[in-house]
């Protein structure tokens, strides 16, 4: 045998092989896909309804709440809930991919949370125009909710933020010097919490604001690499305020290891289960807490009662509860942290 | 590893140059009729495919000056990066009053720029493009951030912004703006890679850059004229961007330079110079926009369409590989 057969051979071989593995991908596509029916419409009786639910991302432990409040009204109104979020965590133009696919499938509503309050008003806007109506949940949209999109369903930001302003101003007997770490550029209801918090600090004379102009980023990490970064003003501080579950994780690490967690007096956002544990290690003095399960309820059974031609309210607030160490086991706390 | 010269100077199509040439269209006819079997209801539809070419038009405009870049040899790392500082430059020249068309032209010419000191460093230093171009993804994303005041920069609304609008329902067939765009492009870039002399010095510097030099050949000046051209592709890309997202996003296209990488290879371009067809490289493009469309479409998880896609460009690699053993 010469070299060129063996050459051949062993081409073919391989050849075999990429085959199969071209194979074993179409079929695990195939696999994953077959899953879908089972959650999907069982094909009798009247077409059942098809929404997608857009959140910002999906690893943060907040969004798994929205899904699963999304998930619980869907299975309560017989509707089909399509669960997807940008490939890309936080990237804008990802999510705009996201709400034109849906709307070139035409699908029956979108429930989204934007990721920008003007980049997202476009294809919104295109959507409704095509009679795909949209709910706007979490953060907010350029334009007069009931008018451009069918509704605003979300926490009352600036409520919390304040909430936590005074809450903070009540621990240090209003005086001390505070940091903030912002979340990210251009969030919305970062924003409104992060307006709400220096607006009430504003009312206490004695309070001060060391650091007010840091933006955490989008992911723990970042967040907790910024936190570092501030480790001079976090010393001398004597409260912290982070706006959202990643920049309280983040912020939380840096005082960890720091040796500052527990003795700065820190107010959180968010209520996901590390940060409660650390509220009940007396880490974090106090969380404030949007319901993310009821927004997705809320925002998909919203969507649902305007499809099927009822009146909804342009705006659906969600609420904010104030989270100490003081009121974890009441009992109502606890059924809303879902702890029981 | 690289092909031999014959191969690679402006010759007849040969049997075996159709085939490679053809390579990267049968995966797009694969992945299109794979998609049209397993949803057959919302992806074969003429919305579908025109949002397709809509959403390939960033990644394949950016994806001509890579396709350069790469024949030559090298590599553009800064890429997206670049892109986020050229919307943050078009829509500071907006917010500033000045003409949508030369806000346009400005963000080109600050591509251009980049691409441009980029080039310079790379021949005049003599190092490898790879770590100057890593270097200049940090220096440009700062630089983003920075000219963008850390924030979003939300210009009036213009004209830009409906490069990429879908064209109302009776007109869908004539095709957004923006495909356009790369569509022409790419028509161009192709017609110079095959017939002007600039296109075969490229051929000829990422074949064996040694032996384009004895030709008589002045590799840095082509390198730096490379370079700027690509920047500049990217700087379209940048315009497409802007007019999608509708202002100035320095955190945009984050890790996009790696979807314009694997669109070009995908698109049978060989990483050590010398190989690479515009043609492919969009198809290149297309087969990834379409494996992200025909998932979400299919309801699959993002985890999964992550592992789909990199599995495609393994696979594509791994098939191109395959014929070009076959072809020698």
């Amino acid at each position: 045998m010469d070299t060129e057969t063996i050459l051949k051979k062993g081409l073919t071989m391989r050849k075999l092989g990429l085959w199969i593995v071209c194979l074993g991908i179409a079929l695990g596509v195939l696999a994953c896909a077959k899953k879908q029916p089972a959650t999907g419409p069982a094909n009798k009786g009247p077409k059942k309804l098809k929404i997608a639910v857009i959140p910002k991302g999906t690893t943060h432990v907040f969004w798994k709440s929205v899904e699963a409040g999304a998930k619980k009204a869907g299975a309560e109104l017989g509707v089909e809930i399509v669960w997807k979020g940008p490939l890309k965590e936080s990237d804008r133009a990802d999510q705009i991919k996201l709400v034109e696919q849906f709307v070139a499938e035409g699908i029956d509503g979108i429930v989204l949370a934007p990721l920008d309050s003007e980049a997202l008003a476009r294809p919104v806007l295109n959507a409704m125009q095509k009679k795909i109506p949209v709910v706007i949940f979490d953060s907010a949209l350029k334009g007069e909710p009931g008018k451009d999109f069918v509704s605003f369903v979300a926490t009352n930001n600036r409520k919390g933020g304040s909430m936590a302003g005074e809450q903070l101003a009540k621990l240090l007997g209003d005086k001390g010097k505070v940091v903030l770490l912002r979340y990210a550029v251009g969030s919305a209801s970062t924003e409104e919490r992060e307006a709400g918090f220096l607006e009430t600090l504003k009312t206490k004379p004695d309070m001060t604001m060391l650091v007010d102009n840091r933006y955490g980023g989008a992911t723990v990490g970042e967040s907790k690499n910024e936190a570092m970064k501030l480790i001079d003003k976090l010393k001398e501080a004597d409260g912290v305020f982070c706006p959202n579950e990643s920049s309280t994780l983040g912020m939380l690490g840096a005082l960890r290891d720091n040796n500052l967690a527990g003795k700065t007096t820190f107010i959180g956002f968010d209520a996901t289960p590390p940060l409660v544990e650390a509220l009940e290690k007396g880490e974090i003095k106090a969380l404030i807490a949007q319901d993310p399960t009821r927004m997705g309820y809320e925002g998909v059974k919203t969507l649902v009662a305007h499809i099927k031609g009822e009146k909804v309210p342009p705006v659906v607030d969600t609420g904010v509860r104030l989270i100490t160490p003081e009121n974890l086991n009441d009992p109502e706390i606890k059924k809303f942290l879902g702890r029981e | 590893m690289n092909p031999s010269p014959e191969l690679t100077t402006p010759s007849r199509f040969s049997a075996g140059e159709l085939i490679g040439k053809l390579g990267p269209l049968i995966g797009l006819v694969f992945v299109l009729a794979l998609f049209s079997i397993l949803a057959p209801a919302t992806f074969p539809t003429l919305n579908n495919f025109e949002l397709i070419l809509r959403q390939t038009a960033v990644v394949g405009t950016a994806a001509l000056g890579m396709t350069l870049i790469i024949i030559a040899g090298g590599i553009d790392l800064s890429v997206g990066s670049g892109i986020a500082l050229y919307t943050v430059v078009i829509a500071l020249l907006l917010r500033g009053g000045v003409h949508p068309l030369l806000a346009a032209a400005g963000g080109i010419a600050a591509a251009a720029f980049c691409g441009g000191v980029i080039g310079f460093l790379i021949t005049r230093l003599g190092l490898a493009p790879f770590i100057i171009t890593l270097g200049m993804w940090g220096v440009l994303r700062g630089a983003a951030k920075g000219l963008a005041n850390n924030s979003m920069v939300y210009p009036p609304a213009t004209g830009l912004n409906e490069l990429l609008q879908p064209l109302s329902a009776d007109f869908i067939w004539f095709l957004t703006p923006g495909a356009w765009i790369m569509l022409v492009l790419a028509a161009v870039v192709a017609l110079m890679l095959r017939y002007t002399r600039f296109g075969r010095h490229i051929f000829a510097i990422g074949s064996n850059e040694q032996t384009a030099r004895l030709c008589g050949i002045h590799v840095e000046n082509t390198k730096l004229r490379i370079y700027m051209l690509a920047a500049a592709f990217a700087g379209v890309a940048g315009i497409l961007q802007f007019s999608y997202l509708t202002m100035g996003d320095p955190t945009t296209a984050d890790g996009m330079e790696l979807n314009i990488i694997a669109a070009v290879v995908i698109g049978g371009a060989s990483l050590s110079g010398g190989q690479g067809s515009v043609l492919g490289s969009l198809v290149g493009a297309l087969i990834m926009t379409i494996v992200s469309n025909g998932c979400t479409k299919m309801g699959l998880a993002n985890w999964v369409e992550q592992i789909v896609t990199g599995c495609i460009i393994v696979l594509a690699v791994a098939l191109d590989r395959l014929r070009q053993r076959r072809m020698s």
